[in-house]
């Protein structure tokens, strides 16, 4: 295995990504779940098909953001058995990582345009 | 809402356009995440979404696994260098040489030519359109019922510029309507105009005389782009200047396009001077709309026959009608083809020895496959990671292969120059490039298939040892059979090319080249205009060369050996009687023969004293003599031409001009008016020629160096030039079948090598048993040699059959004795058992008792 990076060095993070961290940063989700709580969360408007969310699965996996736990059934949909993931602690370290970018970049954009209550 | 079975069907399907490795982690899960989606909505935006979501996630999921395959690829080639060293090469020689010879198939035969609706044009050859006036001409073309339209042209070498400058161009003078038939317009200033055609004698060697250049209005030219550009400097004044041809003022009035130089990359045009003496024209035509080439040739034949009657036809002496790409291409179209399948055989050689290769490592992997096939990795997995081996492979050959094509390339361009300078031929252009991806990525597939399907079943069998080692043994002893059948085909098609060559080498020209150099003069637009003083001028020049240290005879002729492009001559009578066919007339001077190394068959050598005298003497060749008795009956008698007698003062073997060869009527005369148009001189001398070549040219500038000088060349060089194309073609053949061999021994003695690495354990039971390592080598060769044979018989059988097209390559190169056939086959047995006898070394020196001991 590779030395792993420093979690500054994965940022910026693509959206799908960042959301994905976000989402199982509150617990373990299967893919549909996650899918479900992102296009929520952004009011339809990221709505991650099945090819991008897993391809950004299986990337946060090799990077070691976030790993399998066990398979078990969803409650809410079926009894259908599903892959649950959940977030690591270095997964946890990128998502604060990515924060802070965004952060700064937030606090020099409000110096310079100043922010509005309501984009 | 209900879910659809079809619509999870379909996306099943596209399920299986993603990688395999990928594929396998998360097809179920995607499965069920649009099963889910299509709970929740459907119809066309959902697909909408769905091909969205394919159309970014399937080529970075490609290009990730893609990009794992080529780590793991590049980890294994590092380990193994000399095996993929030489799988590299093998195909960059293979897909390099398609490369090179295809580029020169898309210049000739494939690029359309730069003039409007090139395909409809036509080359009419050994066709006389009339052309004895121009209204009889015009007459002919305008009330054709198969062409729309018709155009003659002439060409010849000339001189280009002001004493002291010269240089030597190709002037083409064209009907009129030459540009226009073409659909080429001058890029500056005009095409010619009916009324600048005259009557006149043609320019044909025979009544050369500089006034039809001097005769206004015709004494005009449109120039090629590239002189525009190299003595203008591209300026639009250049228009009404005047340039000297011969010495001769034309008016410019027009420039050609960029890369316009048909024919025979002409710098000069002028309007034509209709004589009816003329036979020098070439006809083209544009066929009239709706007219098919069949449709056409029934009026053409009949129209050749009526222009040219009473000729004998034979079919080398055939009218024809063709497209104008084919006849530029001429002999070089079928040539190139031959080549183009060599080249292909080639490949397919290269292509089955590194099928070879990769299966003996796949085999040899087996244990590498099952490990990876226990931790999980499914078939489709490994045969995908075989699959990028493979294009990565053809990748890398395809590269270092550009090298071998550009090499392949810029060789056929000096052997074979393209007729035009936009077929130049080129690596660089879309078709050839594609040609060479689609090449790379087909012979990928084909060497890749068998070891990637090979290896699709290892895996299942288990480790070492299994079934499936048989199984890839027939199919690599096969391959190799292949590979000796195809070897057989390129290696008796380079002996019968070779065998060719020779003779065409040996053919006796009828002169010796050893030793001779030649040089040409022209004295036309220099300031020695009258006939004593061009006598004067070539005495003068033939005595300061003979002077020279090392010189030992010097002559000059008309026409040289080889080089003949126009011709004089006639019907001569000898006492009165005239002979049965036409003779060339070469005129000559003093001591000719002796420089030449021809042979005097009777009589004697034309000398100063002939020169001197005024009584005229000729010499015949043993051709126009045999008509006549016993060469030295002829000597003495009365040979005369038109009003013209001369005395026969010998008989001589007969040269070769390369018309109708050695074996054509020739009547060697005394140059009364040499160097008009041009005159060359010959030299013998004593060692190596071409030390001689700068001091013979300076010598004949010393006479008057205003008077140019060119084409100053040993014979043997022009000899060389004139079989640059068999020469080429023997070349590549004879590289292409030396390249297969040294492939087919290379995939013979892997394959007897690693059989006997496999083999090791039951060799050393077998000796145990009493059999000598001698009887273990014995029986190892004999199973080597078996491909060989099992190769041989459809071998053969391809060359007998491929054995015609060679002719195309090489004159006379049709056939080889079937004692070549055999002796290609035992040369190819022969090196093989040597190459097997090495490679089953090891044998000899196993140790038994170590072998016995793993046990």
């Amino acid at each position: 295995m590779p030395p792993r990076n420093q979690p500054a060095d994965l940022t910026p993070l693509s959206p799908a990504v960042f959301h994905i961290l976000l989402s199982l940063g509150e617990g373990e989700r299967h893919g549909y779940a996650l899918r479900r709580e992102i296009a929520q969360r952004t009011g339809g408007k990221l709505k991650l098909g099945p090819g991008v969310l897993y391809g950004s699965i299986h990337k946060m996996l090799e990077w070691e953001l976030i790993e399998e736990s066990d398979e078990r059934p969803d409650p809410h949909l079926d009894d259908e058995r599903r892959r649950y993931y959940r977030i690591t602690p270095y997964g946890r370290k990128v998502a604060q990582a990515e924060a802070a970018r965004m952060r700064d970049l937030v606090q020099l954009a409000a110096a310079k345009f100043g922010v509005p209550k309501h984009a | 809402m209900p879910e659809d079975p079809r619509s999870v069907r379909l996306y099943r399907r596209f399920l299986k356009l993603y990688p395999a490795g990928f594929r396998e982690h998360y097809a179920a899960a995607m499965e069920r995440a649009f099963r889910d989606e299509l709970r929740e909505s459907h119809g066309a935006l959902l697909w909408l979404s769905l091909f969205a979501d394919l159309a970014i996630s399937l080529p970075a999921q490609f290009a990730r696994e893609f990009a794992q395959d080529a780590r793991h690829t590049f980890r294994l080639w590092a380990a193994r260098p000399w095996h993929t060293t030489f799988a590299i090469l093998a195909l960059a020689i293979g897909i390099g040489a398609n490369t090179g010879i295809f580029s020169v198939v898309n210049a000739l035969l494939l690029r359309s030519l730069p003039f409007r609706n090139p395909e409809r044009l036509a080359s009419l050859d050994l066709f006389f359109a009339p052309h004895d006036t121009a209204s009889r001409f015009h007459d002919w073309r305008t009330h054709s019922s198969y062409l729309a339209d018709a155009a003659l042209w002439e060409g010849l070498d000339a001189n280009l510029g002001t004493a002291g400058e010269w240089r030597r161009v190709r002037v083409v003078q064209t009907s009129w309507n030459f540009f226009q038939l073409l659909g080429t317009q001058p890029v500056l200033g005009r095409a010619f105009a009916p009324d600048e055609e005259v009557a006149g004698t043609g320019w044909g060697p025979a009544g050369f005389e500089s006034g039809w250049l001097n005769r206004r209005p015709n004494a005009i030219a449109v120039i090629s782009n590239g002189l525009w550009q190299g003595l203008y400097g591209g300026d639009p004044k250049a228009l009404g200047a005047i340039i000297r041809i011969d010495g001769n003022p034309l008016t410019i009035v027009g420039v050609a396009p960029q890369g316009f130089d048909y024919p025979d990359r002409a710098a000069v045009w002028k309007p034509a001077a209709y004589s009816g003496g003329n036979n020098g024209w070439t006809t083209i035509a544009r066929l009239k709309p709706g007219i098919s080439w069949a449709q056409a040739r029934t009026p053409f034949l009949a129209e050749a026959d009526r222009f040219w009657p009473g000729v004998r036809r034979t079919s080398a002496q055939i009218s024809t009608i063709t497209p104008l790409r084919d006849a530029l291409a001429g002999p070089t179209k079928s040539a190139s083809l031959v080549l183009m399948a060599c080249v292909l055989l080639v490949l397919l050689i290269a292509c089955t020895n590194v099928a070879n290769l990769l299966m003996a490592r796949t085999a040899d992997r087996a244990a590498e496959l099952s490990i990876r096939s226990a931790l999980g990795a499914s078939r489709a997995r490994i045969s995908q990671q075989l699959l990028t081996e493979c294009v990565l492979l053809s990748m890398a050959a395809a590269l270092a292969g550009l090298a071998v094509a550009f090499a392949t390339n810029s060789f056929a361009a000096k052997l074979q120059p393209a007729p035009l300078a936009t077929q130049n031929y080129s690596i660089l252009d879309t078709r050839v490039l594609s040609f060479a991806i689609a090449v790379s990525l087909a012979s990928g597939l084909l060497f890749g298939l068998l070891p990637s399907f090979y290896a699709g079943r290892v895996h299942i069998f288990g480790t070492r040892g299994s079934s499936g080692t048989r199984g890839s043994r027939l199919v690599r002893e096969a391959l190799a059979a292949a590979q000796v059948m195809l070897t057989i085909v390129l290696l008796t098609a380079s002996l019968a090319v070779g065998h060719a060559f020779v003779r065409l080498m040996k053919i006796d020209r009828g002169f010796d080249r050893t030793g001779v150099i030649t040089a040409t003069v022209s004295l036309q637009g220099t300031t020695i205009q009258t006939e004593a003083g061009r006598m004067i001028y070539f005495q003068e020049a033939l005595a300061r060369i003979r002077r020279l240290p090392g010189v030992r005879s010097a002559s000059t002729t008309q026409f040289l050996p080889l080089d003949a492009k126009g011709f004089i001559g006639g019907r001569f009578r000898l006492d009165g009687r005239p002979a049965s066919t036409n003779s060339s007339d070469i005129p000559v001077m003093a001591d000719y023969f002796r420089t030449m190394g021809g042979r005097i068959v009777a009589g004697r050598e034309f000398n100063d004293a002939d020169m001197q005298s005024n009584t005229p003497v000729a010499i015949v060749n043993d051709i126009f003599a045999r008509e006549f008795g016993q060469p030295a009956d002829l000597l003495g008698r009365e040979l005369t031409e038109g009003n013209t007698g001369r005395k026969i003062a010998g008989v001589v073997r007969g040269m070769d001009y390369m018309t109708g060869g050695a074996n054509s009527s020739q009547v060697f005369t005394l140059s009364r008016s040499p160097g008009w148009p041009g005159s060359t001189f010959v030299v013998k001398v004593a060692g190596r020629a071409e030390d001689h070549l700068a001091i013979v040219r300076d010598t004949i500038r010393s006479v008057d160096p205003q008077v140019p000088v060119f084409g100053v060349k040993t014979m043997d060089q022009r000899m060389a030039e004139n079989f640059a194309r068999p020469q080429f073609y023997k070349t590549a053949v004879t590289c292409f079948a030396a390249f297969a061999l040294l492939l087919a021994i290379i995939g013979i003695y892997g394959i007897v090598s690693y059989t006997v690495a496999r083999r090791t354990h039951e060799m050393g039971v077998r000796m145990a048993l009493g059999a000598t390592p001698e009887n273990l080598r014995a029986v190892l060769l004999r199973e080597g040699l078996l491909p060989i044979a099992a190769g041989a018989i459809p071998g053969i059988a391809l060359a007998v059959l491929s054995g015609r097209l060679l002719e195309s390559l090489v004159e006379g190169a049709k056939s080889v004795e079937p004692t070549a056939y055999a002796g290609s086959v035992l040369f190819i047995a022969a090196i093989a058992a040597a190459g097997i006898w090495i490679a089953t070394r090891p044998i000899a020196r196993l140790d038994i008792t170590e072998i016995l001991r793993t046990d």
